[in-house]
């Protein structure tokens, strides 16, 4: 019964996040809309790739953004140079990073903690300097120009089309994730991640459903790639350096590793800290690493992990309120190099 | 003589100079109850680990129920009805109990990659309920692995090797860090189990393994110093020497 009622509690709380969000074209200005509402949209969906693998895989990836940056450029490649219609050649691009993605899960699959984090990292540079290189992808100059689909309007300009569809896609990217999570396939990447050797001697293939595990988040950082390139109307290598793919582990980490939502979160904090703070210092990467460190250090579980403990406190402080138990916050990576745990 | 479901023959494993286990031969007959005495070092879970795959022997070889599986992972040995637990528990601490035997059920089922949710998981997912009710767990279905007492841990991985319903069950010390009452809720647990079972157990505690077990092999040092009867084990000399002596000062 409190079971149903939490869920209910939830669900409504989910609407009511989404109806404020839906909102912003609505309210806000169009830079607004456009710098932090988009930004954080794509940057969300990108690091929920990140969350996904590092929470539910134990897999802390540093390739998300060369994934990211195969779809993006691809898109870009095909419908500014080539003439595609934008939703087939993001299509394509989507396509390509899922191959590349099941590439680099196949090689980085047989490491673990720090060395899979180093291969993926050499992953991000390979890609990096690949495209910073070819003149295919416009080299270090990048593609311009690239149109998004009419029907999304000109995300300068009039941003809300734009922004609502990457809301939306923002929301079946976090219930397909999480509805992964719940199945077969899911739970079995959690006991990966808790014990490849326990799980070997259950009869489970490690090593593949690390692959797939890998293979799976390779789309979602790929879409948001083909977003970026949309929202910003092109893409270059320098979309994809490594300052990106640690800004993309930042924002996923101080959103909270152990929960998908907190993927979101930390892009938006780090973009309205970019787009506000920015102009206040000169220091804004030292600032920016100090936050990040005091994050980790207060809470592993990110701002996310903050919140809900912080409400579990408040409704046990409460007169008459019973405090239902806690939801379960998996033990966090204090760094991100170990595995750490969601659900 | 039936043929037997495991045959091991001139098995050796070395860790650089140590010999672990040296030139062991075993024949477990179907549904034999074996327990594996010796004292620390002897070599009892090396041998685990060669006889379920999650090690290579240096030389030798292992049958079992009548194939050669000497170079088969851990991951085949499973699916071909073998079930194992570990000294240390090994538990999926971040999910919870009835998680921890659902996987365990589908492991070997099949079913392991499904991303939707089917009929046959409900199957699954019953058989994961009736097997923790069985080790003393119903009560305890939505409670993270990690969270439970030692003693829970141990019949919970206990529970991962019985759920799949092996033909052959190792199991590697269960009755470690129990209490006396949880040890005799073990001994009865383990007296319960179908007699298709195999089950070849580590034990170092007597009272568990002498009741348990038909046929009792002691090790000492990688090697087998002796092999019979619980009362010819009682009895012997060497055992005493070794083991009884020692442990029972
Ligand atoms: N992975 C390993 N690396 C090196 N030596 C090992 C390893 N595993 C076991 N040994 C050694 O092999 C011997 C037997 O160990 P083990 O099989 O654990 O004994 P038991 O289970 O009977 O207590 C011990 O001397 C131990 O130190
Ligand atoms: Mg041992």
């Amino acid at each position: 019964m409190t079971n149903r009622l939490q869920t209910l509690g939830t669900r409504g709380a989910l609407a009511v996040v989404l109806v404020v969000l839906a909102l912003v074209p609505v309210v806000c200005t169009t830079f607004f809309t456009s710098q932090v509402g988009l930004t954080s949209l794509w940057l969300g969906i990108v690091a929920v790739s990140l969350t996904f693998l590092s929470g539910y895989g134990g897999m802390v990836s540093l390739a998300q953004t060369a994934l990211f940056g195969v779809a993006g450029l691809v898109t870009a490649r095909l419908s500014v140079e080539s003439g595609w219609d934008p939703w087939a050649a993001a299509l394509v691009g989507i396509l390509a990073a899922t191959a590349v993605g099941l590439l680099f899960g196949a090689v980085a699959s047989g490491s673990q903690g720090i060395y899979f984090l180093i291969i993926t990292l050499a992953f991000a540079q390979v890609a990096y300097f690949y495209f910073a290189a070819v003149p295919t992808f416009g080299a270090h100059e990048g593609i311009n120009g690239v149109r998004p689909p009419a029907v999304l309007g000109d995300p300068v300009q009039d941003p809300a089309r734009m922004y609502w569809f990457l809301l939306a896609v923002s929301v079946l990217v976090f219930l397909g994730l999480r509805h992964v999570s719940r199945t077969a396939f899911g739970l079995a990447l959690q006991g990966v991640r808790d014990d490849p050797v326990r799980m070997a001697a259950l009869g489970y293939n490690v090593r593949l459903h690390r692959i797939l595990g890998f293979t799976l988040a390779a789309p979602v950082a790929g879409a948001a790639g083909v977003l970026s390139a949309w929202s910003n109307t092109r893409m270059s290598a320098g979309s994809i350096s490594l300052a990106i793919a640690i800004l993309v582990l930042t924002a996923a980490v101080i959103g909270g590793l152990n929960r998908l939502e907190g993927a979101w979160v930390g892009a938006l904090l780090y973009t309205l800290c970019d787009t506000y703070l920015r102009g206040w210092t000169d220091r804004f990467t030292t600032w920016l690493g100090v936050v990040f460190l005091v994050i980790v250090l207060v809470s592993p579980g990110g701002v996310v992990g903050l919140v809900s403990s912080a409400a579990t406190w408040l409704r046990r402080r409460l007169p008459g309120g019973s405090a239902p138990p806690a939801v379960p916050s998996a033990p966090a990576p204090p760094v991100p190099v170990s595995s750490g745990g969601a659900r | 003589m039936t043929d037997p479901v495991l045959r091991v023959r001139g098995l050796t494993r070395r860790f650089g100079g140590v010999v672990a286990v040296g030139d062991v031969d075993l024949d477990i007959a179907p549904g034999e109850r074996r327990a594996v005495l010796g004292p620390n070092g002897a070599g009892k879970s090396t041998l685990f680990n060669l006889i379920a795959g999650a090690d290579t022997p240096t030389s030798g070889s292992i049958e079992l129920f009548g194939a050669d599986v000497t170079s088969s992972g851990a991951r085949q040995r499973t699916r071909q009805g073998l079930s194992r637990t570990f000294q240390t528990s090994r538990l999926l601490t971040g999910l919870t109990v009835e998680d921890n035997l659902y996987l365990a059920a589908i492991g070997v089922d099949g079913g392991r990659f499904r991303l939707v949710r089917t009929g046959r998981d409900r199957a699954a997912r019953e058989r994961a309920r009736r097997t923790a009710a069985s080790v003393g767990m119903a009560d305890r279905l939505k409670t993270l692995a990690g969270d439970l007492s030692h003693g829970e841990q141990r019949q919970l991985e206990i529970g991962l090797a019985l759920v799949a319903e092996p033909r052959m069950l190792l199991l590697d010390e269960p009755a470690a860090g129990l209490s006396r009452a949880e040890r005799q809720l073990l001994t009865a647990l383990l007296l319960s189990l179908d007699r298709d079972v195999t089950l070849l157990l580590i034990e170092h505690d007597m009272d568990v393994a002498l009741t348990v077990a038909e046929r009792v092999t002691m090790m000492h040092d990688g090697v087998v110093i002796v092999e019979g009867t619980p009362a010819e084990i009682r009895a012997d000399q060497r055992v005493h020497d070794l083991y009884l002596g020692k442990a029972h000062v």
